[in-house]
């Protein structure tokens, strides 16, 4: 192929200013990265999930009771809308695997005897399904077996009521009901040795658990998800009398929700973040190009006079951008694969879907490519028609002297008087060029917004799990019970060797209602001057909880449109009483962790007709004694789960921590790339066409540290500028992130700890002097003798 | 001409006595220039002395290496070979951060090209060099003296060719330099102008007694000087003392 000498030139500028080019190819470089990661990851795991789903019959609905009869469950498959239903029994269950310390919670859910497809199917990954007959077997879920060394063949216990059990484990599976393997919201991240499904006979399941002809829990598929809430409603008639204490559609479901709410977010990340990165390489090429354009000018009026068209000669800038661009571009996509293959090693973590794989989509290269090449028309085509507009015989003169811009400060000569040499270069330098000055801020104040977003949700999570886990609930172990129990099961807790105290705790289904406004939720009854829950806000404020009302989490409270002295309807969703209650809403407290309403212990318990009842122990230990404890609580029946605080607390952290070390790093450096490529753009482009100034104020004797002064502290006052608003910026960025990210499972804090402001306002202003340093040898190099020559 | 070594010898025992007419002293100095793979030679060991006061005009065809003698004296350049000794102290073996301090206490610039910072005003652009000297006069005083108090305030967008390249001499003169090197002062102005320009720039020779070197290829501004040098191919081609100044009104070109 033959180089044109237009191509020539085109390629020697770009490699002579390499700095320069390298800024915007690696902005590009970023962005298109964060595009390919993010959308591909995006892809991946809806492609994923949609086909678990589909291929294993993800229920379009789940409905809880207390006890249902087969016939039930028939006339609810009569339903008009309703495709199919199951019903199964589900049970939380304490394990004991040998060998493992401590108790374990597993859920067991109940699968025909005979393999067939039905809704909620599992996938077998190891092993085998039941054979004909069998009763005391299990299908358990593969993290759980794994992180508890439970191979195929290995025995463990279940204790059910206080009946124990003794399961050999004949396959190890994965469900599309679990792909996020949490108990319960407040578990928020899967911690696979702590819990896990086990799928057993239904007909163990019916004896365990006495449910001859029975069922918990009803599965089903709709011929339309848009009447799902149609049919629940009906559903809801028909087994009213069975004690209906949860209806979840599909889109509610636990591990779903957490999946789509990550997927959504991928695919929001994967718009903004690349349409950023772009905007920012757009804007350095406008900055770049225009300048370059007014240095050619004589260049481009020799070519025009050669008989390059005004086109040929404007197509060559968009050229110099399509080439950084498209370079970046296939870099880019090329770290983007790279990046995306990590990111689903990290979903794995989080994930058990049975294939998750990164596929290289050629679609997104195209795409990429295309919104790559429009951003770089878009930043090169100023230039581009400037250069178009140029005349020949025009450009051969000296081009017009610059406008004159006073600054304000002038016209206080008080001040004026006062400032330097060096302050009024700089000053009116920036006021000459307000728009690059003002892209000069913006970057810095979005590198540091970047920063600041990073560190936010860590510095968030870790303030809302210190709130949640120290200062809410304080316990050190949570004894949750099967069924309900009396004050002696509470007062033989407490005489557990170990256990320094001990406080009942009620959780009790209800629907919650204001006008037409409903939902289901768990009221949770707390003792009288309890020391292990405090109901309190982000603030640590405490709520009294009186002798009888609710204090509403402000999540449920926005949803039912509650305030303080309003009225809310409770009803039972367990068909243990009838009727319905008005309550009186005491206060709304901000919640980390779900949808909760709060309400005094003894008061609760009246409404359920007991004196005293609660169905779970809270127990403060000796320290160091958890072993001890868990020993003995292994030996008591009737345990559904063991829940230690600081479990929870230490497993978000681990897991949050790796990949939020990630996450930082990662915007970390986005934000150095920003905000480095942007003031050395601006940087080098104001120094070529300042050297004149500049070697000039080197022949009058200022050295050049005295000279690079006058381009560092423009630099450093920008700078200083762009923190200024940065940190408003990303403060406002955080504001929306807590609202994206807040639903009716948890709600982020709007907390930024001070040290994230330092932090990030010193890593950014590192950047800022990086920057300079990397202009520093273009100043030293500056070369007086030609520079002067040259005719101005 | 005293051998190199002599030179130095005789000027470390003191014997020179410290205040000389001689203010300097430039011994076989030879410039050469890398360009890119082959060596260029600008000077080819010229030698001369400078007087204290006096104004010297140095004539010579393009290449001749003038403009490179002007920048070895303004200590913009250091030379590849040879002694440049100003007031006894050689040039040649400055640092670049000497080399800027030299020029900042003893000269004066004025470019073909006046070279102002185009966002400083008139008066600004000579504070630039009030302000980094020891005993500045009064920026005022010094447009005054090239007769632009008037345009003070003016930025250099504002001013004629000519005005500017006077507010480049109120500038270099400002920081009341011992030398003022001039290369091509009128070479971008027409001739009315031009003979206001070397009008100042003779005044400042005659009543401050700066020392002044002016580089020029018009050899009808050499009626000025009190010496005129001629170059040629890098060398001091001859060195021709003037018995009789004109005044800038009496020069014709």
């Amino acid at each position: 192929m033959v180089v044109s000498a237009f191509h020539k030139k085109l390629f020697r500028t770009m490699f002579q200013s390499w700095g320069q080019s390298l800024g915007v190819v690696m902005v590009v470089l970023c962005g298109i990265a964060a595009y390919i990661c993010f959308h591909s990851a995006y892809l991946n795991l809806s492609l994923t999930r949609d086909t678990y789903y589909a291929q294993n019959r993800l229920a379009d609905f789940e409905i809880m009771v207390e006890r249902a009869p087969e016939t039930a469950v028939f006339k609810l498959e009569r339903l008009p809308g309703v495709r199919q239903v199951r019903k199964r029994i589900v049970e939380d269950v304490n394990v004991d695997i040998e060998g493992v310390n401590e108790p374990r919670v597993g859920r067991l859910i109940s699968m025909p005897a005979r393999r067939s497809p039905v809704i909620n199917d599992i996938v077998i990954l190891s092993g085998r399904y039941f054979e004909a007959g069998e009763q005391r077997v299990a299908v358990v879920s593969n993290q759980f077996a794994e992180s508890n060394g439970l191979a195929l063949g290995d025995r463990f216990q279940i204790s059910v009521d206080s009946k124990k059990y003794s399961l050999r484990v004949v396959g190890l599976a994965a469900s599309p009901e679990y792909v996020y393997m949490i108990r319960n919201v407040q578990a928020l991240i899967p911690s696979p040795e702590r819990f896990g499904i086990l799928w057993v006979p239904e007909e163990f399941a019916e004896t365990a658990l006495d449910m001859k002809s029975a069922c918990n829990n009803i599965v089903g598929l709709v011929d339309n998800p848009e009447d799902l809430d149609k049919i629940l409603d009906e559903a809801d008639k028909v087994l009213d009398p069975y004690g209906v204490f949860a209806k979840t559609k599909r889109e509610d479901q636990l591990s779903n929700r957490f999946i789509s709410d990550e997927i959504k977010g991928l695919g929001v990340s994967a718009k903004i973040i690349p349409t950023l990165f772009l905007g920012i390489a757009a804007l350095i090429l406008l900055i770049l190009l225009n300048r370059m354009v007014r240095t050619e000018r004589t260049q481009i009026g020799l070519m025009k006079a050669f008989g390059y068209s005004n086109w040929a000669v404007g197509f060559h800038y968009i050229e110099y951008g399509l080439i950084l661009c498209v370079i970046g571009c296939v870099g880019g996509f090329a770290l983007g694969q790279w990046m995306a293959g990590g990111m689903m090693k990290l979903y794995v973590q989080f994930y058990q879907f049975p294939i998750l794989e990164s596929r290289i989509y050629l679609d997104v290269l195209a795409r990429s490519m295309g919104i790559t090449l429009v951003f770089a028309t878009l930043g090169a085509l100023s230039a581009a028609i400037q250069a178009a507009r140029i005349q020949p015989a025009e450009s051969m003169r000296a081009e017009a002297p610059s406008r004159v811009n006073r600054v304000w400060l002038e016209y206080i000569p008080v001040l004026w008087k006062r400032v330097s040499f060096t302050w009024k270069m700089i000053l009116r330098n920036i006021s000459r060029n307000r728009f690059r000055s003002a892209v000069n801020c913006f970057g810095v104040a979005i590198s540091l917004s970047l920063l600041l977003m990073g560190f936010f949700m860590t510095d968030s999570i870790d303030f809302g799990m210190k709130f949640q886990f120290r200062d809410a609930q304080r316990e050190d172990v949570k004894v949750s019970f099967q069924r309900e129990q009396g004050r002696d099961v509470l007062y033989e807790a407490s005489r557990f060797p170990h256990v320094r105290r001990a406080e009942g705790l009620l959780e009790y289904p209800f629907e919650i209602r204001s006008v037409w406004r409903k939902k289901d939720i768990v009221v949770i009854g707390i003792e009288k001057g309890s020391e292990m829950r405090k109901v309190m806000n982000f603030a640590r404020e405490t709520f009294s909880l009186g002798d009888g009302g609710l204090v509403l989490a402000e999540s449920l409270a926005e949803e039912l449109q509650v305030g303080p002295g309003d009225t809310v309807t409770l009803e039972p969703l367990m068909g243990r009483i009838e009727g319905e209650f008005e309550v009186p809403v005491r206060a709304v407290a901000q919640q980390f962790l779900g949808t909760a309403a709060y309400m005094d212990h003894a008061a609760l318990s009246r409404m359920l007709d007991e004196s005293y009842v609660i169905n779970s122990a809270l127990l403060r230990l000796e320290s160091g004694s958890r072993d001890a404890i868990n020993k003995t609580l292994k030996e008591i029946g009737g345990i559904a789960a063991v829940t230690f605080n600081d479990d929870a607390y230490q497993s978000i952290q681990d897991t949050l921590g790796k990949s939020m070390v990630i996450t930082n790093t990662v915007l970390l450096i986005f934000a150095g790339v920003i905000a480095f490529s942007i003031i050395y753009n601006i940087t080098a482009v104001s120094l070529s066409e300042r050297q004149r100034e500049l070697a000039s104020l080197r022949v009058l004797g200022l050295s050049t540290q005295e000279v690079g002064g006058i381009v560092y502290f423009e630099n450093m006052l920008m700078g200083a500028l762009g923190l200024l608003f940065g940190v408003p910026m990303g403060m406002g960025i955080c504001a929306l992130l807590v609202e994206a990210y807040s639903n009716d499972m948890f709600r982020l804090p709007f907390y930024i700890d001070r040290s994230t402001y330092v932090i990030s306002i010193l890593l950014t202003y590192s950047f800022v002097l990086l920057a300079n340093l990397a202009v520093r040898r273009k100043i030293q190099n500056l070369d007086l003798v030609e520079v002067l020559k040259e005719r101005e | 001409m005293l051998p190199r070594c002599t030179a130095q010898r005789v000027r470390k025992l003191g014997i020179l006595p410290a205040a000389t007419p001689t203010i300097f002293d430039l011994r076989d100095v030879c410039k050469e220039y890398q360009m890119g793979e082959v060596v260029v030679p600008a000077l080819r060991g010229a030698t001369l002395t400078i007087q204290r006061g006096e104004l010297l005009v140095i004539l010579g065809p393009s290449g001749s290496g003038k403009s490179t003698l002007l920048n070895i004296i303004g200590g913009l350049d250091a030379p590849t070979r040879g002694e440049v000794l100003f007031r006894g102290e050689d040039l040649a073996q400055y640092s670049e951060a000497q080399r800027t301090q030299y020029r900042r206490k003893h000269i004066g610039f004025v470019f073909q090209f006046y070279n102002l910072m185009p966002n400083l005003t008139a008066e600004e652009n000579v504070e630039l060099a009030t302000e980094i000297s020891d005993d500045p006069m009064n920026p005022a005083e010094a447009l005054d003296m090239v007769q632009l108090d008037d345009r003070r305030t003016h930025f250099p967008s504002q001013l004629s060719g000519g005005e500017q390249q006077r507010v480049a001499i109120a500038r270099a003169v400002a920081k009341r330099p011992e030398i003022l090197l001039c290369d091509e002062p009128t070479g971008a102005l027409d001739i009315a102008t031009g003979k206001v320009v070397l009008d100042a720039l003779n005044e400042i020779n005659r009543r401050i007694g700066t020392t002044l070197i002016l580089i020029t290829h018009n050899a009808s501004i050499a009626g000025l000087a009190d010496r005129v040098i001629q170059m040629r191919d890098g060398h001091v081609h001859s060195i021709t003392a003037n018995t009789d100044r004109k005044s800038v009104e009496d020069l014709v070109w």
